[in-house]
């Protein structure tokens, strides 16, 4: 499981992000919802990894942060991080989608500094979080606009080519979707049906890239190490069967 | 569930309750019924006359090689590829660390081409340490009964049959060590078959993969005698065939499963309780049943006779269900304690009243047996799709109720002492083996598994007292998400009330062999054999047709089997 070029099934995503996630010391409640926000990315034929090991080194070197608060406002609300540091995308994601979930209808909520934007729209996607848009302009000056249609499609309006998995460092504002916003100049867009993807992930598996040995040494974090000790505590230990 | 108006009015006050029937000790005494996997996978051969046959047979006069069997299905073809090997007698271990195997198969999706058998005989012997495709929909190994396999195969060369004594005291040729399903190592996601009729049913591919097995290995004795015999072996007895089944070692990995798939679990208890509810609330027996009934009675006594296991507490426990279900007999042979209204749930509360856990749960599982008409549809329920979700809407008021009334086993454990902690379930580095580990003698309980439910939900309690009752879920776990885990799992339990086991696994009484003969029964699985408080050998398919007699009569009378007429 530590090879470079590999292809892994959705079951794979569950368990190893999840442990991924306990391994940066995410509390395993929001480590679980990591994992089938990355089920959902791998769903749609993104590769996991390329986000989601940015947001965990964040974590882990303490480039982000787990803590958040929310502000009321006006229009509805603002999540952000009590410190200077990145808000980490795994604990924006889960109070994101707990806020739209609580069915208070927000005109609009933001979430400020957040690392990885593509796992805030993961998190939405794998809810339904259908008839909302958000949009964001990352550090990197790449502009974004992320739609969910209908159950199951969503589409994706980006200024550039740059993917937009690798967008990073943004203020989002997640809102019901409007034909008010215009598309940025030479704007590119696409659609997903997320059935479609899925089903070729099926039948073909999850490729991961380089990235995947990042998510496996967090996931190692969550492994004992074998002693002689340890490994009379596993089931049949001093056995040999030959019966 | 589709309910049988005709019964679930009433059928509902013969519900036990989940206070009663997720209890350890209780679930460490279940036995296999009707409703088990196993059954129902055998029903669906025979009722859709699933068509078998060996594909390819390249293995040498010692049996090594690879080989292909098939099941054609109404709607598609299942193969099950076999690779057999040599290995090195002190290699034999049925442990998850174990390196090599005396047989290792692949089920694959349809019929392999010679390229996909070029691609797994690279991986499939190596198991975990292989990777696999969505072709292939389950990994397995297996190792020979060295005893039985060389008894069986030199019995036929010479023309003659097994001796049944000894068949009986091992009942299977090979044991499979572990049989991996549902996109382990790269195998296809359970979401890529879920909807095949065939596979709708809990774990149908991975048994359908294991019934495969154990035909393989018939078939094998009966080649391997062949060749060494020649004109003068025999073919096993049909009757001995059906009365082989396939081993099985199963550990530690079976206890997280449980503990992960809440709504799953809640639908096979759901479904037995509900089997159960509707036999007890019958007033007037159905025609014969009752008769099958005291025939099964005589048949259990037999087969309890037949299960001889070393361990000394399931020894005791077998002892004790012997003279129970003689007493119970005598009581059934009274005609005051039957010729009354609702007799079924008369020998059920006597038994409840007079007799072990153990002999409670073989009763369930005679009284259901009778009743295929009443309760088969309830198979078709056992499965589940939907993953726990968090409420944030609830107000703590409601959330504090619940925990109070449905985890009041776990906030009233003390979980300041050391023996309610005493162990901890992790991850070896080594090949990822699940571990149960003693807190006070090992290292690693930092990297503990996030199984401590009762712990985590008496910890919770404590904080809900000093939190006002109006906040919402969802304010509260903005500011205290270490506590999301376990408030989504209790919300569940709110809905799914048999998904939760009410013991606390951590503690110093703990047995994993409890949670581990639960799955098991539900699976089909028969004659226990506790190796330790960790694992269990059991039997699988003993007593259910071989493919050649799947449209026989009595195809799916083969509960708690014993040694067939004629050969004792």
């Amino acid at each position: 499981m530590t090879k470079e070029q590999l292809t892994i099934s959705l079951n794979e995503v569950i368990f190893f992000f999840t442990r991924a996630g306990f391994g940066v010391k995410a509390p395993i409640g929001v480590a679980e919802d990591f994992a089938r926000s990355n089920v959902w990315i791998a769903e749609n034929g993104f590769d996991p990894g390329l986000c989601s090991l940015g947001a965990l080194d964040n974590i882990d070197s303490q480039a982000s942060d787990l803590a958040i608060l929310f502000k009321k406002t006006e229009n509805g609300g603002r999540f952000y991080c009590p410190s200077d540091l990145y808000l980490s995308s795994l604990i924006a994601s889960v109070s994101v989608v707990d806020r739209i979930n609580l069915g208070i209808k927000d005109n609009e909520l933001v979430v400020k500094n957040v690392d990885f934007p593509v796992l805030v729209i993961a998190a939405m996607g794998a809810n339904k979080c259908n008839g909302l848009q958000a949009f964001w302009l990352d550090e990197s000056n790449h502009e974004y606009l992320v739609r969910f249609t209908a159950e199951g499609v969503w589409e994706v309006v980006s200024s550039d080519s740059q993917p937009i998995e690798l967008s990073k460092g943004a203020n989002m504002i997640i809102q019901p979707i409007s034909s008010e916003i215009t598309h940025p100049y030479n704007a590119s867009i696409k659609k997903y049906i997320a059935a479609n993807e899925k089903e070729k992930i099926l039948q073909s598996g999850v490729k991961v890239g380089e990235n995947w040995q990042g998510i496996y040494d967090y996931f190692s974090r969550c492994l004992v190490k074998s002693t002689a000790e340890s490994r009379a505590s596993g089931a049949g230990a001093g056995m040999v069967d030959t019966d | 569930m589709t309910p049988d108006s005709k019964f679930s009015d009433i059928s509902v006050d013969f519900m036990r309750s989940p206070e009663q029937v997720m209890r350890l000790d209780r679930m460490g005494s279940s036995h296999q019924t009707r409703l088990s996997f196993m059954r129902s996978l055998i029903r669906r051969m025979s009722n859709e006359k699933w068509q078998f046959e060996c594909l390819r047979r390249d293995i040498d006069s010692d049996g090594y090689g690879v080989s292909v069997y098939a099941v054609n299905t109404p709607n598609r073809t299942y193969s099950l590829i076999a690779f057999t090997q040599d290995i090195p007698p002190n290699k034999r271990t049925d442990r998850v660390i174990a390196e090599v195997w005396d047989a290792t198969f692949s089920l694959y999706d349809g019929v392999p081409t010679q390229e996909d058998i070029d691609y797994l005989v690279h991986n499939t012997p190596k198991q975990e340490g292989g990777r696999f495709r969505p072709s292939e929909l389950v990994l397995a190994r297996a190792n020979k009964s060295l005893r039985l396999f060389e008894h069986v195969i030199s019995s036929l060369a010479k023309g003659n049959q097994p001796d049944i004594e000894l068949l009986s005291s091992v009942g299977y040729l090979m044991r499979t060590t572990a049989i991996y399903g549902s996109g382990k190592f790269g195998c296809a996601d359970r979401e890529k078959i879920a909807n095949r009729e065939e596979c709708r049913g809990a774990f149908q591919i991975e048994l359908l993969a294991v019934y495969l097995i154990r035909w393989f290995t018939i078939d094998l004795v009966e080649y391997l005698a062949k060749k060494r015999g020649g004109n003068k072996a025999a073919r096993l007895d049909p009757r001995i065939s059906r009365f082989l089944g396939i081993g099985n070692s199963t550990g530690l990995g079976m206890a997280p499963f449980l503990l992960k798939h809440p709504n799953l679990i809640h639908s096979w208890v759901l479904a037995k309780e509900s089997a159960l509810a509707r036999v007890r609330s019958i007033e007037t027996p159905l025609n014969g049943s009752l008769e099958k009934f005291m025939q099964s009675l005589d048949q259990v006594s037999q087969h309890l006779k037949e299960w001889r296991v070393d361990d000394e507490l399931q020894t005791s426990r077998i002892e004790r269900l012997k003279s129970e279900i003689e007493s119970l007999t005598n009581w059934c042979n009274n005609e005051i304690n039957l010729v009354k209204p609702y007799p079924w749930n008369g020998i059920y509360q006597h038994t409840e009243d007079c007799y072990s856990l153990e002999c409670q749960e073989l009763v369930v599982s005679l009284i259901i047996e009778p009743h295929g008409s009443l309760v088969d549809d309830l198979a078709e329920t056992m499965f589940s799709e939907s993953i726990p979700k968090i409420q944030v809407g609830m107000p703590l008021s409601q959330l504090k109720v619940i925990v109070k009334n449905y985890y009041a086993w776990a906030i009233a454990i003390d979980f300041t002492t050391t023996k309610s902690q005493q162990h901890f379930w992790y991850y070896s580095e080594e090949k990822l083996e699940p571990r149960f580990g003693s807190r006070a003698d090992e290292d690693g309980s930092e990297q503990e598994m996030p199984l401590t439910i009762g712990r985590d939900a008496y910890e919770l309690n404590e904080v809900l007292f000093s939190v006002d009752d109006d906040m919402l879920v969802g304010e509260f776990v903005l500011a205290h998400p270490q506590y999301r885990h376990i408030i989504r799992r209790i919300q569940n339990t709110f809905i799914m009330p048999y998904s939760e086991v009410q013991d606390n696994l951590l503690d110093e009484s703990m047995l994993p062999l409890n949670l581990l003969r639960f799955k098991l029964a539900f699976f089909g699985a028969s004659k226990f054999d506790p190796k330790s408080d960790l694992w269990t050998r059991i039997c699988m398919y003993q007593g259910a047709p071989m493919p050649e007699h799947l449209a026989d009569s009595g195809y799916d009378d083969w509960y708690f089997p014993v040694i067939p007429r004629g050969f004792i």
